[in-house]
């Protein structure tokens, strides 16, 4: 379902909605329009791709998803509450617990085992210890990865890395997660397995999933592909 | 575990990625300790020692007359001290006070007959001057002055009788002023010959008994006198009770009289000063380069760490950790090591040539607990606020930013 309209009423509450998002960039002396004027509606437990050549404005508009980067122009709102005019501080506590990331190359902590890596956005939203280890077991077995809990990231391979990464994504139970790439740095069939995890986990957790990716194979299999050319959703 | 507890042992991992990098850094900060802890001590030591042997010269306390301070005299003991038998029984009464020395200083010729030259001379208690300073000179023929010796007696620095050629038992003549301004003589019987270590002194100084000293200035006065008391840090408080005692005297510290200790303090204090700032500023650099490496190398996960809910403070106080860590470690070692250096020197004496001296002094290093942990704190904060100003610039850098960074 490419270019679907906005859900609306009551029953469909979105997770995150963006109205009329601007973002300009000076590159130099040359004004760059990345985002001109997007409207986006993501609603809770959906799966969203983002797609669009190099250069349409996807990352910029996964930024300002995950409240990263601000827009000039436009509102953002998570909840229904608009996130515009938030100091930095306001911004980091809402990322800390509503937004889970997953980042094309991982960006696991090195020196973290993989359960304390999952367990870092807990341990950052003071959750009581004895909580904490229990969901960070939980969240290990689902992903598979319960046997390699004190293993360092560099002992896995790619695909169980972003399997720890999705595990630390969706450990704090976030609203949404915003997934940049999460399957390029991966083989086709890790890719798939990735991915079907995300769709399973995401469902189970309830968390709607924003995906950036060039992946044809991916976006076939999300409830919703949001293409973006020049800057703008066609 | 608690938060802070936790954000330490990241620190603690984060050090260790770079092992090499973080023993490198360690390691300056390590030699740097031990280096200032090696210094002070060593400063310390001598200040110590000083005190002491300014204390054991002059007594920790001296009683005069306010002119024996501040005027020169034109006649020999024309500012000295009367009735001092009275004062010293006075003073002997107090209960921290453990003796009192007279002292008579004065200045003439000494001759052998053929030959006459200056001298500095003290006139001196036999019976108490030795026994309380201790071996403050080294004795090289003959014996010390007696009290009850049949005729007057001198002990020569070994200089002044190489050049009268004075041996133990030879007769020579004390030439000075009296009070009145004549001048007068005295036979004396050189009793001894002795060796302060300063050339300069050995080359002119003579003691007699400070009978023999009123005696030939004809006066019955003294110069001032010397108050050991049985505590150095009883000084101050004893200084006060005496000056409040005696109104119409004046009562100076050791430290006031010791002019020379004074001077060694400022030089080294000086010297020692700039040695600290220098490793201190070369610590804060060393720290700051590693810190700064580290933290360019980690700037897209810090970027993650923040996108992830980590405040900006909480990325500082990780990264100020890590560089306390790192200035805690060294600390630590360059204590054990300044601590085994300085036991060390106990050990195996190792002999200080000083300037303007015939003999040395051995080397010794204080180790004074409060200096080791003042030394470990700063060295502690140096190192952290080192890391904290290279940080700060990253942590606060746009997430966007910080993940795009190359």
């Amino acid at each position: 379902m490419i270019g679907a309209p906005l859900p609306t009423g009551p029953a469909a509450a979105p997770v995150l909605r963006l109205q009329q998002v601007h973002k300009t960039y000076q590159l130099g002396a040359h004004r760059i329009d990345a985002l001109r004027g997007v409207d986006l509606c993501v609603q809770a437990g959906e799966l969203l791709a983002l797609t669009g050549p190099s250069g349409s404005g996807k990352s910029t508009l996964l930024n300002l998803c995950g409240l990263i980067d601000t827009p000039d122009a436009g509102e953002i709102a998570l909840n229904g509450i608009s996130v515009n005019g938030l100091d930095e501080t306001a911004r980091t506590l809402l990322r800390r617990d509503a937004l889970g990331f997953v980042f094309q190359n991982f960006h696991l902590v090195p020196v973290m085992t993989v359960a304390e890596n999952v367990d870092y956005p807990l341990f950052l939203a003071d959750v009581p210890l004895a909580e904490r280890r229990e969901r960070v077991a939980a969240q290990l077995a689902a992903v598979g990865l319960a046997e390699h809990a004190r293993h360092k990231p560099d002992a896995l391979s790619g695909g169980q890395r972003q399997r720890v990464a999705i595990a630390r994504a969706l450990i704090k139970r976030p609203q949404l997660v915003i997934a940049d790439e999460p399957t390029a740095s991966l083989d086709s069939r890790t890719a798939d397995q990735v991915l079907a995890l995300m769709r399973e986990r995401g469902h189970a957790e309830g968390a709607a999933f924003i995906i950036a990716t060039h992946d044809p194979r991916l976006t076939a299999q999300c409830d919703r592909v949001v293409s973006l050319l020049d800057g703008v959703i066609p | 575990m608690k938060t802070w507890l936790i954000w330490l042992k990241f620190a603690w991992q984060n050090t260790l990625r770079n092992r090499r990098r973080s023993l490198v850094t360690a390691a300056i900060a390590a030699l740097g300790s031990a280096a200032i802890l090696l210094a002070s001590g060593f400063a310390l030591y001598t200040y110590e020692s000083l005190a002491e042997a300014t204390a054991r010269d002059s007594g920790h306390l001296v009683l005069g007359t306010p002119a024996h301070f501040s005027s020169d005299e034109e006649i020999p003991l024309q500012h000295g001290l009367s009735q001092v038998n009275r004062l010293r029984a006075t003073l002997l009464a107090d209960e921290r006070v453990r003796h009192v020395l007279p002292r008579v200083a004065f200045t003439g010729l000494i001759s052998n007959g053929d030959k006459s030259t200056v001298m500095l001379a003290a006139g001196i208690d036999p019976d108490s001057e030795f026994a309380v300073k201790g071996p403050f000179l080294t004795l090289t023929a003959g014996t010390l002055l007696t009290a009850d010796a049949a005729r007057p007696q001198a002990m020569l620095g070994a200089d002044l009788a190489r050049s009268l050629k004075a041996r133990p038992g030879d007769g020579l003549t004390l030439l000075a002023s009296t009070t009145e301004g004549a001048m007068n003589a005295m036979d004396v019987t050189v009793a001894g010959v002795f060796t302060t270590g300063v050339p300069e002194v050995d080359k002119r100084m003579v003691y007699t008994s400070v009978d023999t000293a009123q005696r030939l200035l004809v006066t019955d006065k003294v110069s001032s006198l010397g108050v050991f008391l049985d505590r150095m840090d009883a000084t101050d408080s004893a200084r006060q009770r005496l000056a409040a005692q005696f109104p119409e005297l004046s009562v100076h510290s050791w430290e006031q009289e010791a002019v020379f200790y004074q001077a060694v303090r400022n030089l080294y204090n000086r010297i020692f000063g700039a040695l600290g700032i220098i490793i201190a500023v070369i610590v804060v650099f060393v720290v700051a380069n590693a810190m700064a490496m580290a933290i360019i190398e980690r700037t897209r996960e810090i970027g993650a760490l923040r996108a992830l809910g980590t405040l900006p403070r909480q990325v500082l106080l990780m990264l100020g950790l890590e560089g306390a860590l790192l200035g805690s470690l060294g600390a630590a070692v360059g204590a054990l090591l300044a601590l085994a250096a300085s036991l060390l020197l106990y050990v195996f004496p190792v002999d200080m040539p000083p300037p303007g001296r015939t003999t040395g002094y051995p080397l010794h290093v204080t180790i004074d607990p409060t200096l080791y942990a003042l030394t470990m704190l700063a060295m502690i904060a140096l190192t952290l606020m080192a890391s904290l100003a290279v940080a700060r610039k990253t942590v606060h850098l746009p997430v966007v930013d910080a993940l795009a960074h190359t």
